[in-house]
């Protein structure tokens, strides 16, 4: 009995050296990155130490929220505002990312055709929603539809590369049927890949607009229509009370759609192959258009 | 039988139950009352063009987003903001997310709190966010890493926390059943399986904060969302071509070095 615990004991693996010493390196990289970092924006150590409070006493001042006041102003209107921007946003974004996508995918499209609509969705993806309203504000003057459009054509370049690769991923035996067939292009489009990436893309696009809901609120900041023109009103004027009413507001709504539409999404891929076990289905989507899609566990 | 023999036998199409017609008439109408609502306006797609503004964008004046302090400078401070605010982000949402699922949790309780709050965090804009701190703390970059710290934990929790309530639970068991005490439990049974993926979603995370921290100047909170927006007030869109081809070749290299050390990591 006792031999075998000495056995025992003496199997235990050591500990691999090589990834000690990686561990340390890859410490030492963070640490010096991030005093770096700290030197390099303005943080000094009594306004570290000071933040806290000040933001406390801020907060204090916050309650109780003034609903009655905001709601005077018409803050339900402005969220709703919101809202529709992000709905007709999101629904310009499918639009005209649908077609480009089956235009940029690999195993549908030929090459001189695909790159260039790439690098264009790359192009669009590395634009903020944000800079693209200030651009469009001197075009279509202030208001929701410069908001909407910075929503529609930033959206384009997510939704487009999301799709593209669901595309890219298809059962090509349908393909080559319809093919077979003597189906033209856009016929094996239409009854070979479509029926297979819809529900998909049907899904990202409710994703989408979920993150186009935050996006437009955050809009209005610079006037372009919706909530976030009331929050930053309230706050310039240190409307503590109201500027808190609003950002309640916006919270209701931004969970009630997350919910609403993340019931939906389930609803939209229950029943599809893709499960990685027990991942859940905000997980799995990230993991789908981040490319972090995990092998299944043994 | 004889129905499988013959190609007579194709099969009927679905039949749309009327559900559908009444769900498709809601979402048609709130389509049609939004896109009044936004004054929807499809002439902007050909009229567009026509306007004298897009020779604002020409020529990119090359010698300006060059000169090091108009550009380069500001945005190192947004890398900068964006590692403080993942550095910090990242690193809480560790233990927080440990309390949020339902496999490690210490207690109900805490549990229940830390969902709620997280819940409610991530409920609010990032761009509220760096407002809400600018007005507290003052106008500049730290208001900024502040907001983005609070908005990537948010992110963070909700990511590591779901692939903590998928780990292996059978390591857990081991070594709750020889007598170990909550956190090193957690420590030793749970973390080693689930800190690929956490370094992964750190790496995801530092992408967004990339991406956010571009945009913070424009409410005030330093980076080169400042600058853009000063250009934004005199007209100067050929500057701000220029800042924005600088912006994606940057952001394009870290994101390829981020995505590359993600496929080795998961």
């Amino acid at each position: 009995m006792s031999t075998a615990t000495a056995e025992q004991t003496e199997t235990r693996p050591t500990r691999p050296t090589g990834t000690r010493t990686r561990r340390w390196v890859i410490a030492v990289v963070i640490t010096a990155a991030s005093i770096w970092s700290v030197t390099g924006i303005d943080i000094t150590l009594d306004r570290l130490l000071s933040a806290p409070g000040d933001a406390w006493a801020i907060f204090k001042q916050m309650f109780p929220p003034a609903f009655a006041n905001v709601y005077e102003r018409g803050a339900v209107g402005k969220v709703l505002e919101s809202v529709y921007i992000a709905w007709i946003g999101t629904i310009i974004g499918a639009a005209l990312s649908l077609p480009l996508a089956f235009m940029a995918a690999n195993n549908v499209a030929p090459r001189w055709v695909r790159e260039p609509i790439r690098q264009l969705f790359n192009a669009i993806r590395a634009v903020p929603e944000l800079i693209l309203a200030g651009i469009l504000i001197p075009v279509t003057g202030l208001g929701a539809w410069a908001g909407t459009l910075a929503i529609g054509i930033h959206s384009v370049g997510t939704l487009g590369k999301w799709a593209t690769e669901s595309i890219e991923s298809v059962d090509t035996g349908p393909i080559e049927a319809v093919e077979a067939c003597g189906g033209q292009w856009v016929s094996g489009m239409r009854w070979a890949v479509a029926p297979q990436v819809m529900p998909t893309i049907t899904s990202y696009w409710l994703f989408r607009f979920e993150i186009n809901v935050r996006a437009s609120a955050v809009l209005g900041m610079i006037g372009a229509g919706g909530v976030g023109s009331e929050l930053v009103s309230h706050l310039v004027f240190r409307n503590f009370p109201e500027a808190f009413a609003v950002l309640l507001m916006t919270v209701v709504m931004v969970i009630t759609i997350d919910t609403v539409s993340g019931a939906v999404r389930r609803r939209i891929i229950r029943g599809s192959t893709s499960s990685t076990g027990g991942a859940s289905r905000s997980t799995e989507a990230v993991m789908d258009v981040t490319g972090l899609r995990r092998h299944a566990k043994p | 039988m004889s129905s499988s023999e013959g190609n007579s036998a194709r099969p009927t199409r679905p039949r749309i139950r009327p559900r559908a017609f009444v769900i498709g008439g809601v979402l048609a109408a709130f389509t049609v009352g939004a896109a009044i609502e936004v004054n929807f306006d499809l002439s902007f797609f050909w009229e567009v063009w026509s306007n004298p503004l897009w020779d604002m964008f020409w020529p990119v004046p090359w010698d300006w987003v060059f000169d090091g302090d108009n550009v380069i400078r500001p945005l190192i401070e947004t890398f900068q903001i964006a590692i403080v605010s993942t550095v910090i982000g990242c690193g809480l949402a560790l233990p927080i997310s440990f309390a949020m699922s339902s496999l490690t949790t210490p207690n109900r309780a805490t549990y229940l709190v830390s969902r709620a709050v997280m819940n409610l965090v991530r409920a609010v804009p990032d761009l509220f966010w760096a407002k809400l701190l600018i007005t507290a703390i003052g106008i500049g970059a730290m208001a900024g890493s502040w907001a983005l710290s609070v908005f990537s934990l948010a992110i963070m929790v909700k990511l590591f926390s779901e692939t903590v309530d998928n780990a292996d639970p059978r390591p857990l068991e081991a070594a709750r059943a020889a007598g170990g005490r909550h956190a090193p439990i957690v420590r030793t049974g749970v973390l080693p399986s689930v800190f690929p993926e956490y370094v992964a979603y750190s790496l995801y995370v530092f992408e967004l904060n990339i991406r956010a921290s571009l945009v913070l100047g424009l409410v005030g909170a330093g980076g080169i969302g400042r600058v853009i927006e000063s250009q934004r007030k005199f007209l100067r869109f050929d500057r701000i071509l220029g800042m924005l081809i600088i912006i994606f070749v940057v952001v394009w290299i870290i994101e390829r070095i981020s995505v590359s050390l993600r496929k080795r990591l998961v």
